[in-house]
């Protein structure tokens, strides 16, 4: 079964078109890396599939249900089985970084221990810090740990290494690919960084203008000729100036 | 899940120092410095903590209510915060009532602080009939205070617009709501704004209930009659599509 299965997905914002027609699936295990420039869309897709945005046309399946059906505790149930790092990371500003844990582990009635979330994620330095008070690197951490705290059977981020240093960013990969071994769970990120596309991904994604323009895996996409993910992403998505010109 | 919920917004309220200066502190004191200034002075027959205590009670309501209810919606919104918490399966009714729990816990308290000052500082007697009355008006008067801040901050989107609004929205309800400025010794067009006012009105119904003075006369219903239209109103604002909820 499918984890995520997209058809032909249209998103409008007034009059502006930002989906025009996406495809993709994700199946369970897979981590999917999702592409493009800045505005391509992948933040409007990424939030649809999080069931916090509706659309205008096209079919979404998660976990073999269509979104559109779910409302109430169906809706609940959906969401129960999804995490997420947003952009910007936001939580209660207000909150120690202990108690959000504990705030969310009753949300998702986790039976995740704290103090092994605290002990996983090296947090214990920060524990009693209030989460306004953290850096961006500290906030990026505490929504992760917070994400794994659910145990998702689907995790969805949107950039989650932006703003990391490479310790960071090596750590979080770590807690992504182990928790997509040990748990079989998927992941589906976007990210500006083509290095751990090719690195860390199964799957990728281009979006441009808003449409599906490649969905294959790393390993063969590589192999039609590209160097590396940097040189496809290079060669296939034009740069900001060009886009003007 | 209730519990826990309403557990971390009453310490998140206490951790906020501009709602716990505006809503806790401030009127409290203004009650104390006026009644300094006036306590021998009587009005209509009645003394200063007769008039001031329901006042000041409702004012704490108000600040409490537009700050930790109404504008507090607008921040989560704006910063992010509230897509976050719409992910988890946390249902927007556990959220809803739970908000609404912080709301008349905190406002219940000024009820009783105020009551505690004027006790202790303007000798005020109390009669446990009347004071249960008084006490579920106070309630009702939450709830269309409730209805009407959610109605109002539905529109706002950006946080800074917001608290210029609320600033702002002080500043009239202080002057106009007959709390502390006497509004019959202001020129006409401030007493024309201060009938448009629901803070107005609603401070007169306290004030006669709490008092035990309440006459259904032109004025009562007046007062009963506009506000049961901004509750209206208010409701019909919230169940517009797209318009955002607590």
């Amino acid at each position: 079964m499918n984890v995520v299965e997209v058809q032909n997905l249209h998103k409008s914002y007034g009059n502006r078109h930002v989906l025009k027609g996406i495809h993709f699936e994700a199946h369970a295990g897979e981590i999917i890396g999702v592409i493009g420039k800045n505005g391509a869309g992948k933040s409007t897709f990424l939030e649809i599939i999080m069931t916090l945005k509706s659309f205008d046309q096209g079919k979404v399946r998660l976990f073999g249900k269509n979104i559109e059906e779910a409302h109430g505790a169906a809706l609940d149930e959906l969401r129960r089985n999804i995490s997420a790092v947003l952009q910007p990371t936001q939580f209660y500003k207000s909150l120690k970084v202990e108690e959000l844990l504990r705030l969310f582990k009753a949300y998702y009635q986790s039976d995740v221990s704290i103090e092994q979330m605290i002990a996983d994620f090296s947090l214990a330095s920060h524990r009693k810090t209030y989460f306004e008070k953290l850096s961006g690197g500290w906030k990026q951490k505490v929504s992760l740990a917070i994400a794994f705290l659910s145990k998702p059977k689907l995790l969805i981020l949107d950039e989650p290494t932006t703003g990391l240093d490479p310790h960071m960013r090596q750590t979080l990969w770590a807690y992504i690919q182990h928790y997509n071994q040990k748990a079989g769970g998927t992941v589906i990120l976007t990210t500006h960084s083509m290095d751990e596309v090719e690195r860390f991904c199964d799957k990728v994604m281009l979006i441009e203008n808003g449409r599906t323009k490649q969905f294959d895996t790393v390993r063969r996409i590589i192999a039609s000729g590209y160097q590396s993910m940097n040189d496809y992403y290079l060669q296939n998505v034009p740069s900001s100036e060009e886009s003007v010109s | 899940m209730i519990a826990t919920q309403l557990k971390y917004d009453l310490l998140m309220f206490f951790r906020e120092i501009f709602y716990v200066v505006f809503s806790l502190l401030v009127p409290p004191a203004t009650y104390i410095f006026l009644g300094q200034l006036f306590k021998e002075s009587t009005y209509s027959g009645l003394s200063y903590a007769d008039m001031a205590t329901p006042s000041f009670v409702l004012l704490i309501a108000f600040t409490v209510i537009f700050f930790a209810f109404g504008f507090d919606q607008v921040a989560s919104r704006s910063e992010g915060v509230e897509k976050r918490i719409l992910l988890s399966p946390v249902s927007s009714k556990t959220l809803l009532i739970s908000s609404v729990l912080k709301s008349i816990i905190i406002t219940s308290f000024g009820f009783l602080f105020i009551h505690a000052i004027g006790f202790f500082l303007y000798d005020l007697s109390l009669k446990p009939v009347q004071l249960a009355v008084a006490y579920t008006l106070f309630l009702l008067l939450n709830a269309v205070m409730m209805t009407a801040a959610s109605a109002v901050y539905s529109f706002f989107k950006n946080m800074k617009s917001a608290l210029v609004f609320s600033i702002i929205c002080f500043q009239v309800v202080m002057i106009t709501g007959d709390f502390s400025f006497p509004v019959n010794m202001m020129p006409d067009f401030v007493q024309a704004a201060a009938r448009a006012n629901p803070m107005y009105h609603m401070n007169h119904l306290f004030i006669d209930v709490w008092n035990g003075q309440l006459a259904w006369n032109s004025s009562t219903w007046t007062a009963v009659s506009f506000l049961s239209f901004v509750f209206v109103g208010s409701c019909i604002i919230l169940s517009l599509p797209g318009r955002k909820k607590v």
